[in-house]
């Protein structure tokens, strides 16, 4: 408070007693955040059936899952890693809804794009974060794409493999959250490795590697497929607080595993966030801005 | 009182070498050769409260590198720079809430929202509350003449239209310091001259300072009282634009139509710089001649038409780069 009040009379001066408020916070301390996710929100409303045309992708993606895993699974109630046949595609539905519905350029091009091409000498001289404008463009922009992306793997879902067998409504606020925070850790380290081209020339190779094994670790097959011996690894990713969680919780809702992920997503969300900062606030001062 | 004070400003650039050709690429791979490029070199100037700055200088001079250490987006390797008081490379997001950037290039706006909705966007940003946004979004329009198209999202907008909502978006936390790059370029002359009449108009009003750097000389002469040209990372000429022209404008141009074709003496002072038919361009230079000796060298009596103005100020710049520039560079 002492700092907003020192804050606010350095503004008085030459504009008079009209700024003092300038540097002071109004509302609540994130509602700048709040107003970049509603214009991100109005932007990208505008865009919605652009966002539908991405639809046939992930039929095409999902149709192709039905068909296999009703290819693998012979006899009625089998089990594959503990997952019966619809629970196993319920995951690749649920893990591939999250993928398409935040399928969005600002964490991974747009912060790339931003430091190798100095437009983030713009941007870093507002009065907010720039890795939390980053991050705060990236949650207005799925949530454009998710909520549709839903409706779409709910109706297939429900119409093509019939109901998640023991689904439990009362849990959907939890799934919810648990959805969210993956989304979130996952644009929080995506952010972290575009920092890299602070110091390097191009970051796509890592980002393309973290996407790679998230796909194939976690978002295709749950981390159960696996040998027992990389499990305890995967764990350790961010794939099992990312996707795996999230989507194992829908198939296979158990109070004791619901605390277990959502505690490890928000020690991996405090983690990523230092680490965010932390990257930043060294990166920022290596910044070569060439050229006007 | 200043409002931007900096002493012996230093920023260093490490920049990748490669030789020609593939062996030169494979080279850098195994072997990657950088070199320093030393993009301003012990900088020092101070702009007081209200004033208007020029500051210049050619392609590559260090004139943005300077601007990005002053906004706090590029950290000095040497030397002191204070904005208002701020240190701008520890205190970057205070500071930011005391000044405005305008950057003629590069779209601050939110293309696919319209004016007003960015313009709301940015009272939040800088933390100016709800209804006195509004205010001044009210104010601003009518000052600037958005009226017209505050409501048509910004991509459909021309050039001079969007210059307009930057600058309007920049001003609206009534910024003390007002950094200008390039602020009318591309604009036509009629949008330019609206655009300089605003930007003065703010700077009497509010008694903002304004740190103007262009390659448009227009902008410079109808807008600064003074001017700092820097090269090669060096300060090489800090006046008053009144001073500058005093001190170089001591050629004229002279442009006569003779009523007959006719050959002009070799006189010192007097250069031909075009002659064609009755028509010639000639340079006088008045330290050498006075202006009256030169006309009755030409034969006054037999000129039809005579106009005599000074040098362009764009020449003058163009000369203190090149000589200036090599000074600096040696």
């Amino acid at each position: 408070m002492r700092r907003q009040e020192k804050n606010a009379g350095a503004n008085v001066g030459v504009l008079g007693k009209r700024e003092k408020y300038i540097g002071r916070r109004y509302g609540l301390p994130g509602r700048k955040y709040g107003v970049i996710y509603r214009s991100v929100l109005m932007e990208n409303l505008q865009y919605a059936a652009n966002i539908a045309l991405g639809f046939f992708g992930y039929f095409v993606f999902i149709f192709i899952f039905i068909k296999l895993w009703d290819y693998i699974y012979q006899t009625p109630g089998e089990l594959i890693a503990g997952y019966s046949k619809e629970q196993m595609i319920w995951y690749v539905m649920m893990t591939e809804m999250m993928w398409f519905g935040s399928n969005a350029g600002s964490v991974g091009r747009q912060v790339k794009t931003d430091i190798r091409g100095g437009n983030i000498a713009y941007l870093m001289n507002k009065p907010y974060h720039y890795t939390l404008y980053i991050l705060t463009k990236y949650t207005g922009e799925w949530s454009v794409r998710l909520p549709m992306y839903a409706l779409l793997a709910v109706m297939i879902g429900t119409m093509m493999v019939g109901p998640v067998p023991g689904f439990k409504i009362v849990a959907v606020p939890v799934m919810a959250a648990c959805i969210i925070l993956g989304l979130t850790i996952n644009a929080v380290f995506k952010i972290c490795i575009s920092l890299l081209s602070f110091w390097i020339e191009d970051a796509s190779p890592f980002q393309w590697l973290y996407d790679k094994l998230l796909l194939v670790v976690g978002t295709i097959f749950p981390v159960e497929i696996f040998p027992q011996a990389l499990q305890p690894f995967f764990k350790l990713t961010p794939i099992y607080t990312v996707c795996y969680g999230p989507a194992k919780l829908i198939v296979d809702f158990r109070p004791d595993k619901c605390v277990e992920i959502l505690a490890a997503q928000v020690l991996y969300l405090a983690a990523g966030c230092g680490l965010m900062f932390f990257v930043y606030r060294k990166g920022v001062k290596k910044l070569y801005v060439n050229g006007g | 009182m200043q409002a931007i004070s900096v002493k012996e400003l230093e920023k260093t650039f490490r920049v990748r070498r490669k030789e020609k050709g593939m062996r030169g690429s494979v080279q850098a791979i195994l072997r990657p050769q950088t070199e320093e490029v030393k993009a301003v070199r012990g900088v020092s100037f101070g702009v007081d409260e209200g004033e208007m700055l020029a500051f210049i200088g050619p392609n590559g001079a260090g004139k943005s590198t300077t601007i990005k250490m002053l906004t706090g987006i590029l950290y000095p390797d040497g030397g002191r720079v204070e904005v208002l008081g701020i240190d701008p490379a520890k205190r970057r997001r205070q500071l930011a809430y005391q000044i405005g950037t305008v950057f003629g290039q590069k779209e601050q706006l939110w293309t696919h929202l319209t004016p007003y909705d960015n313009f709301r966007f940015f009272g939040a940003i800088y933390d100016i509350p709800e209804k006195e946004t509004e205010r001044r979004i009210g104010e601003l329009t009518e000052r600037f003449e958005l009226g017209g198209f505050i409501n048509t999202p910004v991509r459909n907008l021309s050039l001079g239209q969007r210059i307009r909502c930057e600058i309007v978006a920049s001003l609206l936390h009534k910024p003390k310091v007002l950094f200008l790059d390039e602020p009318t370029i591309g604009l036509d002359p009629v949008v330019k001259e609206s655009v300089r009449s605003l930007i003065k108009q703010m700077n009497r009003e509010f008694n903002t300072t304004i740190f103007l750097t262009s390659h448009d000389v227009g902008d410079i002469e109808k807008l600064c009282k003074r001017i700092i040209i820097v090269n090669a990372g060096q300060i090489v000429l800090d006046d008053s634009m009144e001073h500058l022209k005093y001190h170089y404008l001591h050629k004229k141009i002279v442009e006569v139509k003779m009523q007959e074709e006719t050959t002009f003496p070799q006189v010192e002072g007097i250069t031909i710089l075009k002659h064609k038919g009755t028509y010639a361009r000639l340079e006088v230079d008045t330290a050498a001649i006075e202006i009256g000796d030169a006309l009755r060298r030409i034969n006054a009596q037999a000129v039809e038409d005579i106009n005599i103005s000074n040098v362009p100020l764009e020449n003058i710049i163009m000369e203190i780069y090149k000589a200036e520039g090599k000074d600096a560079a040696s």
